[in-house]
């Protein structure tokens, strides 16, 4: 019995091009109500400056330091130092994961020992990398990569173990060599945890680098915020935090959790935060 | 052969029937290859100590009370901000698990804040409240909310629909539900938060006492590095390295899988 | 003496999909009365799920009204017991917690919660199994413990949402009869949803046919108790039944 024409009604929809756009704007209204806040408490309260700036400052530190250059200087360095330590990471820690996790034996004796320095990775590394490399750029990069290298190393590893014997026991069977089984079979299936590595080191790594930063250079994010302290320059204390929390915004929920998505959901794996 | 058969035998067993054998066993060609390093000279002594100087630092730094005291103080401080961090943590996570228009409105917020970092927050900080235990508070338990917040809401989220209709149907209210059903569901999420929230609380902790301490673990490896000794930061970090792999290792881990085997969850 | 009825019972929601609103029950009016054990059926879709949803309370109702002894039903409650075709047992309490849920919510002490836990396990034959987890458990044990746990609460009428459509062949048989011979010595007025016509037919004294929203018939199950699956299933008069019964459905 089809149904009569009064069971239905068609309500307004959104044409479907404007959607992706709706979730963005919802994502981003909350955010921009708190703009919203703050633009009207720091005058109404006669908040003084040098507690919190108000909105406008922080626009026009922008702008000047958009301006002169300062801005790019020190973003492009911090991104530059991030980028460099993450991909000689990666590059690195993937295929000696993938090295160690072909042997059982050989990744049930490694996984403790790469356990124990992905736990130590990053930050706890400043003091002595800053005391092997100086201060600078060599020293940052330098625990970046650690931070990135131990933990994608320890993932790959864990990834490559938890394959089921019996995927890699068909692959065999079907004729697959050593290099097939690598390219076709090891790789694909510890990508789901390369990829979490990979978020989680990244996660690290940015930390340790605006700590980094602080300390040991005279360039960047984090140097940018701790000498704007000296000189109670809340403003670009404010812009820098704001800059440094799109960056890794950007870079976490549009790349990565869309990579960590279409490898892990689509492969049917857990969902994890 | 045989012999070898034997030693493998006697190594299978051992850590079947000791666990935390298998765990050590690894680090000490590990070890072995560091001393070689050392010895050899291929880098300067001052920069590349080897274990046994470690080891004299070690006891003398114990001795003198200074490696205790500090690591009291740093446990102390992480221990504080994550109780903190999960007295507010946990009842904000399921609020916004269990809230729809407070999971729209603070989810974006949670992240954006999560995003800016808890380092990033010093410089402004130390403004409002100087070099003291206010701020090294407020970045652990910032540092620690995040995690907890975010698995809290996971966890909750988690929990079937039919659990919670089946303690309705039997009588249960609103506020019981939350309690013996939404809880307890989530609880195997908001041990991997805190699992989580530690993991980088530690770290933050470290970092904080780097640029702001006047004591703890971390300020210990930053001092020591201002002195030059680079053997007294690899004691600080060993130290941190084997306190934390055993607290995660053999404490919260386990804890994690239990929960989640006897709820029928899977954790990864 | 009734004591459920469904008076025009209508749901109408709006499908985000479909852009539309969407009309999954239509107009049903039904008398349970006490003691009864109606099956429903119907394909997928005809709305039987969103029916017991609404008796049940988890969802509202957007026409016509629900009376249980005569007063309007309002959100869940334990006097509507509900078996799940999850099971739904808590994964982190015993088997015994599970089934002393309902009367620890009404405030009874612990011992005598125990006591009437004790009681309904044995019923179900479950007694040694008292202190284990669900997670232990096999799917049928777990469903007979969802059932004793929604009768140990002495609800007015027992909800079941395809309650063996999770367990494997053989244990929805035993299942089948476990809850007939439960049933007889107990007689819980029983609303039983499923798409498996036979099943209905063995179990209930009444089916229910729906289609598309709507009831389409009934059919009174005259056949005797005790029922058992060795007897029934060559049993003319029960497959004369099975068959007008899947007959209908399949028609509608």
């Amino acid at each position: 019995m089809p149904a009569t024409p009064s069971d239905k009604f068609r309500p307004r929809q959104w044409p479907r091009a404007i959607s992706p756009l709706v979730g963005a704007f919802v994502f981003v209204a909350p955010l921009l109500v708190l703009v919203a806040i703050w633009a009207i408490v720091v005058p109404v309260f006669h908040v003084n400056p040098r507690i919190f700036p108000s909105v406008g400052s922080v626009g026009r530190a922008a702008l000047d330091s958009i301006m002169d250059g300062s801005l790019f200087m020190h973003v492009g360095a911090s991104l530059l130092r991030v980028f460099v330590g993450t991909l000689i990471g990666i590059v690195t820690a993937v295929p000696l994961g993938i090295a160690m996790g072909i042997s059982s034996g050989i990744s049930a004796f490694l996984t403790p020992l790469l356990r124990f320095f992905s736990v130590l990775a990053g930050i706890a590394w400043i003091p002595i990398a800053t005391l092997w490399f100086g201060y600078g750029a060599g020293a940052i990069i330098f625990v970046i990569f650690n931070a990135v290298f131990f933990i994608v190393a320890y993932n790959t590893l864990l990834g490559v173990t938890t394959i089921p014997h019996a995927v890699r026991n068909a692959a065999a069977s079907l004729g697959a060599g050593r290099r097939a089984m690598l390219v076709e079979v090891l790789l694909p299936g510890a990508l789901p945890n390369i990829v979490t590595g990979i978020r989680t080191g990244l996660g690290f790594a940015w930390r340790a680098l605006i700590a980094a930063e602080m300390i040991a250079t005279n360039v960047g994010l984090g140097y940018m915020l701790f000498v704007a302290r000296d000189f109670y320059r809340t403003e670009v204390i404010v812009l820098g935090m704001i800059i440094i929390g799109l960056i890794w915004l950007l870079i976490d929920r549009l790349i990565l959790v869309r990579l960590e998505r279409s490898t892990i959901e689509r492969w049917g794996m857990v969902r994890r935060s | 052969m045989s012999i070898l058969l034997q030693g493998w035998s006697l190594y299978i067993r051992a850590t079947h029937r000791w666990p935390g054998v298998a765990a050590l066993i690894p680090f000490i060609p590990v070890v072995a290859v560091w001393a070689i390093i050392a010895e050899s000279g291929l880098f300067p002594r001052v920069f590349f100590p080897g274990p046994v100087d470690v080891v004299h630092s070690f006891v003398s730094l114990t001795y003198k009370g200074i490696l205790p005291d500090y690591l009291y103080d740093s446990l102390v401080r992480l221990a504080a901000g994550a109780s903190i961090g999960m007295l507010l943590g946990i009842p904000l996570g399921i609020w916004i698990g269990t809230n729809r228009i407070a999971h729209r409105i603070c989810w974006p917020v949670l992240l954006f804040f999560q995003a800016i970092g808890d380092i990033a927050w010093l410089p402004i900080l130390l403004i409002w409240f100087g070099f003291g235990l206010s701020t090294m508070t407020f970045v652990i338990v910032y540092t620690v909310l995040f995690p907890i917040v975010l698995n809290t809401v996971l966890g909750v989220e988690s929990v079937s629909r039919d659990l919670g209709r089946a303690a309705r149907s039997l009588g249960a209210s609103p506020a019981r539900v939350l309690w013996e059903v939404t809880l307890p569901g989530a609880l195997p999420n908001i041990i991997t938060g805190l699992r989580n929230g530690l993991g980088y609380g530690w770290r933050a902790l470290i970092a904080v006492e780097m640029i702001v301490g006047t004591s703890g673990i971390g300020f210990m490896m930053f001092d020591a590095r201002r002195a030059g000794s680079v053997v007294e930061i690899m004691v600080g970090m060993i130290v941190l390295g084997l306190l934390w792999y055993i607290v995660d290792g053999w404490i919260l881990a386990p804890i994690e899988r239990a929960t989640g085997r006897r709820w029928g969850l899977v954790t990864a | 003496m009734t004591t459920l009825q469904l008076r025009n019972l209508a749901k109408t929601y709006f499908d985000p999909y479909a852009g539309a609103h969407v009309n999954a029950v239509h107009d049903v009016s039904l008398d349970i009365e006490e003691g009864e054990f109606v099956a429903i059926v119907g394909p997928s879709g005809c709305g039987k799920t969103t029916i017991l949803n609404m008796i049940a309370g988890f969802i509202p109702y957007t026409g016509g009204e629900i009376l249980l002894n005569g007063k309007a039903i309002d959100g869940p409650g334990p006097e509507r017991g509900v078996v799940f075709q999850s099971f739904a047992l808590f994964p982190w309490k015993t088997v015994l917690d599970n089934v002393g849920f309902g009367p620890k919510m009404r405030g009874v002490p612990k011992a005598e919660r125990d006591r009437i836990a004790h009681e309904y396990l044995a019923l179900a034959g479950l007694s040694h199994a008292a202190h284990r987890y669900p997670g232990e458990l096999s799917g049928g044990m777990q469903q007979r413990v969802g059932v004793v746990r929604a009768l140990a609460n002495n609800p007015s009428v027992l909800l079941m949402d395809e309650p063996f459509a999770s367990v494997d062949a053989q244990t929805r048989m035993t299942l089948q009869e476990e809850l007939t011979r439960i049933w007889q010595e107990r007689r819980p007025t029983v609303i039983f949803i499923t798409h498996d016509v036979p099943e209905a037919v063995f179990l209930a004294n009444r089916v229910v046919v729906l289609s598309k929203g709507r009831v389409l018939d009934q059919v009174g199950i005259d056949l005797p108790r005790p029922r058992v699956w060795d007897d029934l299933i060559e049993d003319d008069d029960f497959k004369r039944l099975s068959a007008e019964v899947l007959q209908m459905v399949r028609s509608a």
